[in-house]
C-alpha cells in the first residue's frame, strides 16, 4: 500500500522514536464480513518494516476472546497501539488519508513517552479519577479531524482512566446512526455528552469535565 | 530554539514559503493549528492548478506539498497562534501555550468560512449544518440538502455533493450566480439542482437535527420553508488576523496590508496568500506569494547577520 517514497518520508518522520511501540491488530479470517480488515493488516505490516522499534501482533476477533475483552475491543478492524503499557489508544477502521498523519504523530508521541501537552493541561488531566471513554468519529478526507483524534490520544497518554477510540465512521454506518453523526469530527464522551468540530485542547478538556459533572 | 524563519499557517502559501526557505538552508519552522493543507485540504478536485491536466484531489496536492517542504527540512509544529511580539529581537510567537522565536516571520493563516449568522446555524453545526463537503458529504446520501452561496466555492462544492445527495436547493442572495461560467453550466445541466436566486436565508429549523430552512424571496417578500436535512454554507471568507491587531497594519476588512513584495508594516514580517490584501485569491497566487516572501525573508535574515 505504501510506495517507496512514502516509506522514506515515514522513516524520516519516525526517526526520533525512542521506545518500542506495538500494534495489536484484531481481524477476522472470514472474508466479506470486514471490509477493510485485509487492507489495514497490509498497511500495518508495511509500517512495522519501516522501523525496528515497531512490532505487530495479529489476533482474531472471534477466537481471541480474552484479548478482545481485556482491551475492550468491540468492532473490527481494530488496532490497539501500545508502548510499555496499554494507554487505551485504539483506532477502529483503516487509518488512511489525513488520519494516517495523526496516526504517525501518535506513534511518535507514545514512543517518546511525551504527550506534548503543556504543564497546566497535564495537571488538570491528572486530576481526573473517574473512567472517561472518548470516541472521536472521523473520515479520511476531513482535514479538521486529525486534530481532535490526536488530542484524544494525548489525553489518554496522560491518565490511565482515559481511553481514546478514534473511529473511521464511514466503515461503521450503524454507529453513525446510533450517535447521529452528520458531520465530523464528532466527539462522544462516556455516552452521555458530545460535541462537534475541532476544538483547542483546553476546550476539549472542558467538555470532559462537563461530562463528568453530569454523571 | 530560534528559527531563521517561522511560518504561521500551513496552506499552499505557507508550505511554498517552507519549500523555498528550507531549500535556501534557512532553519525553518511552521506552526499549524490542524494538519497542513489549508482550505485546499477540504476541496475535492482542483482543476486549475497548472500541471494536472485531469485535475488533482485537494488532499493529494497538499500532502505532496507538505512532503516536499519536509524534504527540505521544514519542521512542522501543531499549535494555534495566540499572541506575539514583533518589537523584540528575535521576534516572539506564542502558540497553544508554547513560545517560539524567529528572526523573520511569514504570516499565511489564510481565511475561515464566513458564518451566515442566522438562527439555527450554530445550534445545528455538525447536525446538518456544514462548511466542508469532503468531510461531511457522505452523511447525506440520498437526502435533500440546501447549499447557500452561488459563488465559485458554493457551486464547485455542490457539484461534488451531487454524487451523494438526492436534491440540491441552491440559495443565492443575488439575482444571478457568481461562479465561474464553466461551473454554472455544469450545475444548470444537472437535474439534481433547484435554484432559488434572489432569495435570502432567514433561519435553519429542526428539533434534534436540521429539518428545513426558511427563505425569503427578495422580489415578492414572500417567506417559505424548504425541507432539507443538510445545509452547506459557502458565503465568503474572513481573514484569520485577530491575533495581529495592533501589531501590523490591517485593512478595514481584516486583511494584512502588504504589496507584491509581501512586506508588511513591520520589517522582517511578511504576509502571503489569502490573508494578504489582494485581488485574486487562488492556490496559484498563494504559491506565488510564498515564493516571493521566502526570498525576501532570506535577504532579511542575511542582513541581520551582517
Ligand atoms: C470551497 C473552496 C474551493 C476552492 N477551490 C479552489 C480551486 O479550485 N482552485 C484554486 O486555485 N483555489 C481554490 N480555492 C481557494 C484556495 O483554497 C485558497 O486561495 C488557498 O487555500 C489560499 O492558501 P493560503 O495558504 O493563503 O491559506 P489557507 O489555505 O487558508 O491556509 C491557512 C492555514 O493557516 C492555518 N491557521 C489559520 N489560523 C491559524 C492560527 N491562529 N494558528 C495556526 N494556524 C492557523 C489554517 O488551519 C490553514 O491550514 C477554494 C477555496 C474554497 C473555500
Amino acid at each position: 500500500m505504501l510506495r517507496e517514497e512514502d516509506k522514506k518520508q515515514i522513516q524520516a518522520q519516525l526517526k526520533d522514536m525512542k521506545d518500542p511501540v506495538r500494534f495489536v491488530f484484531f481481524t477476522q479470517q472470514m472474508a466479506g464480513t470486514c471490509q477493510y480488515c485485509i487492507e489495514t493488516e497490509t498497511l500495518l505490516k508495511e509500517l512495522v518494516e519501516i522501523s525496528e522499534l515497531l512490532s505487530l501482533k495479529i489476533l482474531n476477533y472471534i477466537t481471541d476472546k480474552d484479548d478482545v475483552k481485556s482491551l475492550s475491543i468491540d468492532k473490527i478492524p481494530a488496532t490497539a497501539v501500545q508502548a510499555d503499557k496499554d494507554a487505551g489508544i485504539r483506532f477502529y477502521g483503516i487509518p488512511t488519508g489525513y488520519e494516517f498523519a495523526a496516526f504517525l504523530q501518535m506513534i511518535l508521541a507514545l514512543s517518546q513517552g511525551n504527550s506534548g501537552l503543556d504543564d497546566i493541561l497535564k495537571e488538570r488531566l491528572h486530576q481526573i479519577q473517574n473512567p472517561v471513554h472518548i470516541q472521536t468519529f472521523v473520515t479520511p478526507t476531513c482535514p479538521y479531524c486529525t486534530r481532535s483524534a490526536f488530542t484524544s490520544y494525548q489525553f489518554a497518554m496522560e491518565n490511565s482512566n482515559i481511553r481514546a477510540d478514534v473511529v473511521e465512521i464511514s466503515e461503521f454506518p450503524h454507529l453513525a446512526q446510533k450517535y447521529g453523526v452528520m458531520g465530523v469530527p464528532k466527539v462522544v464522551i462516556n455516552e452521555s455528552h458530545s460535541f462537534e468540530g475541532a476544538l483547542p485542547e483546553t476546550m476539549f478538556l472542558e467538555h470532559i469535565e462537563i461530562a463528568l459533572k453530569k454523571e | 530554539m530560534i528559527f531563521d524563519v517561522l511560518i504561521l499557517g500551513g496552506g499552499p502559501g505557507g508550505l511554498t514559503a517552507g519549500i523555498y526557505a528550507g531549500r535556501a538552508q534557512l532553519k525553518t519552522g511552521m506552526i499549524e493549528r490542524l494538519m497542513p493543507g489549508g482550505q485546499v485540504a477540504g476541496t475535492e478536485l482542483i482543476e486549475n492548478y497548472p500541471g494536472f491536466a485531469d485535475g488533482v484531489a485537494g488532499p493529494d496536492l497538499m500532502m505532496a506539498m507538505e512532503k516536499q517542504a519536509r524534504k527540505f527540512g521544514l519542521e512542522i509544529m501543531t499549535g494555534t497562534i495566540e499572541s506575539l511580539d514583533f518589537k523584540s529581537a528575535p521576534k516572539k510567537v506564542v502558540a497553544s501555550g508554547k513560545t517560539y522565536y524567529a528572526k523573520a516571520v511569514i504570516i499565511s493563516t489564510g481565511t475561515d468560512p464566513k458564518l451566515l449568522n442566522i438562527p439555527g446555524e450554530k445550534e445545528f453545526k455538525g447536525r446538518g449544518v456544514s462548511y466542508c463537503a469532503t468531510c461531511d458529504g457522505p452523511f447525506f446520501k440520498d437526502k435533500d440538502v440546501v447549499v447557500v452561496g452561488g459563488g465559485s466555492s458554493g457551486v464547485q462544492e455542490s457539484l461534488y455533493l451531487t454524487r451523494f445527495v438526492n436534491k440540491i436547493n441552491l440559495v443565492e442572495f443575488m439575482d444571478h450566480l457568481n461562479a465561474e461560467r464553466i461551473l454554472q453550466e455544469r450545475a444548470k445541466k444537472n437535474q439534481k439542482y433547484t435554484f432559488y436566486l434572489n432569495h435570502q436565508m432567514l433561519s435553519i429549523n429542526g428539533s434534534q437535527k436540521v429539518e428545513s430552512v426558511t427563505v425569503k424571496n427578495r422580489a415578492t417578500e414572500e417567506a417559505f420553508d424548504i425541507p432539507a436535512e443538510g445545509v452547506f454554507i459557502w458565503v465568503g471568507m474572513n481573514p484569520n488576523t485577530e491575533f495581529l491587531q495592533n501589531h501590523i497594519d490591517i485593512n478595514p476588512w481584516g486583511y494584512i496590508v502588504a504589496g507584491e513584495d509581501c512586506q508588511t508594516s513591520v520589517p522582517g514580517v511578511f504576509a502571503v496568500g489569502d490573508v494578504r490584501d489582494k485581488e485574486v485569491r487562488q492556490i496559484t497566487t498563494a504559491v506565488s506569494d510564498g515564493t516571493v516572501a521566502a526570498e525576501h525573508a532570506l535577504k532579511y535574515v542575511e542582513s541581520q547577520e551582517n
